[in-house]
């Protein structure tokens, strides 16, 4: 196979000042103004009335007593569970609907809101570097990749023979897209809110089910938790201590 | 793999462990840009490039290892090269950081190299 001579392009070094510099910047400003937008929209808690209040804390009692069965005595746990399944299988409410319930709508408004914030910075951007950078030829990648990427890459450029390393100002937009968590974490701390790509991680990721959600039924929640606790099989960590004990000592 | 009663006589703390692993992943992310912006000086291209990246991402790791995990890990019993002691799982502290890192560096080498080389 004959080995074609790289290919040279003589650019323009100003292309750096006014394509390269820009984008990078712009899209470090967009990462931090989403972070501090997201923290600045985040709606405090909604106050709860407190027959509702007293629902949950009642269940979460449950799901506690449930979880650290272990750390209690025989007689205590056993006084527990009865005590909590009785007052489980009493209570009863009818379930709210989630379109009239205000706290329903509140939770829905707080997504729209976070997808707003990763959508529209996202748009304009697109649109600005289109608008007034399509048809750059600005970096050259340090590998090699396949014709495929050719129109993702120099989106813009119609030069045929060109090779696919070269690429436009869009696909340094990508590069930034994907890229620039390290900086956000830098200069933000690490559970910062600016990069796109956590983000959606975080939204591809199985949400937890919602508790205390509007719509959910608490009557039935009730008598599920009061089914968990009458199946636990009671044991304590203290059982067989003394041997524990021994052995540890015996090793040292 | 130790069973749900061991976890719960000898508790795990998941702060903790999420304060490790975010440490670790911090210090990767960073080194990873840092090591982009030496291999696009150095001009380096293609497969020489990513071998130069996995190799320096593996000694970082490594010397995390010697100097924050070892001492009081060897201390405590452990073998060498196991990181239970502070990690959940020993993929996660050897191999985690080499996929995180990537796109960082992708976009220095780029970058240098562009503005160096090309």
């Amino acid at each position: 196979m004959a080995q074609l001579p790289p290919q040279t392009i003589q650019r323009d070094p100003q292309l750096f000042y006014w394509i390269l510099f820009p984008i990078t910047v712009v899209m470090v400003l967009t990462g931090i103004l989403r972070h501090y937008a997201t923290v600045l929209m985040a709606s405090p808690p909604k106050k709860v009335d407190q027959p509702a209040l007293k629902e949950q804390r009642s269940l979460m009692h449950g799901v506690a007593v449930r979880s650290n069965f272990h750390a209690l005595t025989a007689p205590s746990f056993k006084a527990r569970r009865e005590f909590l399944t009785t007052a489980f299988d009493a209570a009863a409410t009818p379930p709210a609907n989630p379109m009239t319930d205000p706290g329903a709508m509140d939770g829905m408004m707080g997504m729209m809101k976070n997808n707003m914030a990763m959508m529209i910075p996202n748009t304009l951007i697109m649109s600005w570097i289109n608008t007034f950078f399509s048809g750059f030829v600005i970096l050259k990648l340090p590998f090699p990749i396949t014709i495929k990427f050719k129109s993702m890459l120099q989106a813009g450029v119609a030069t045929k023979e060109m090779d696919p390393r070269w690429m436009s100002s869009i696909s340094w937009y990508f590069l930034c897209y994907f890229g620039l968590q390290f900086v956000f974490n830098f200069l933000l701390g690490s559970d910062n809110a600016a990069s796109q790509m956590a983000q959606q991680m975080q939204g591809m990721a199985p949400q937890a089910p919602n508790m205390f959600g509007p719509g959910v039924d608490a009557n039935k929640q009730f008598q599920a938790e009061a089914e968990n606790l009458a199946v636990i099989k009671h044991y304590s960590v203290l059982d067989d201590v003394e041997q524990r004990l021994l052995e540890g000592i015996k090793t040292r | 793999m130790p069973t749900e009663r061991e976890f719960q006589v000898a508790p795990i703390v998941p702060e903790s462990v999420m304060h490790n692993t975010k440490a670790l992943s911090n210090l990767q992310s960073l080194s990873a840009s840092i090591f982009g912006v030496a291999a696009g000086i150095l001009g380096l291209e293609s497969y020489s490039g990513f071998l130069f990246y996995f190799i320096f991402t593996i000694l970082t790791t490594i010397l995390f290892y010697t100097f924050r995990v070892a001492p009081t890990s060897l201390k405590s019993g452990l073998g060498a090269f196991d990181t239970s002691r502070y990690f959940r799982t020993q993929y996660e502290f050897w191999a985690g950081g080499v996929f995180g890192g990537l796109a960082g560096y992708i976009l220095t080498w780029t970058l240098f190299y562009g503005l160096v080389r090309a």
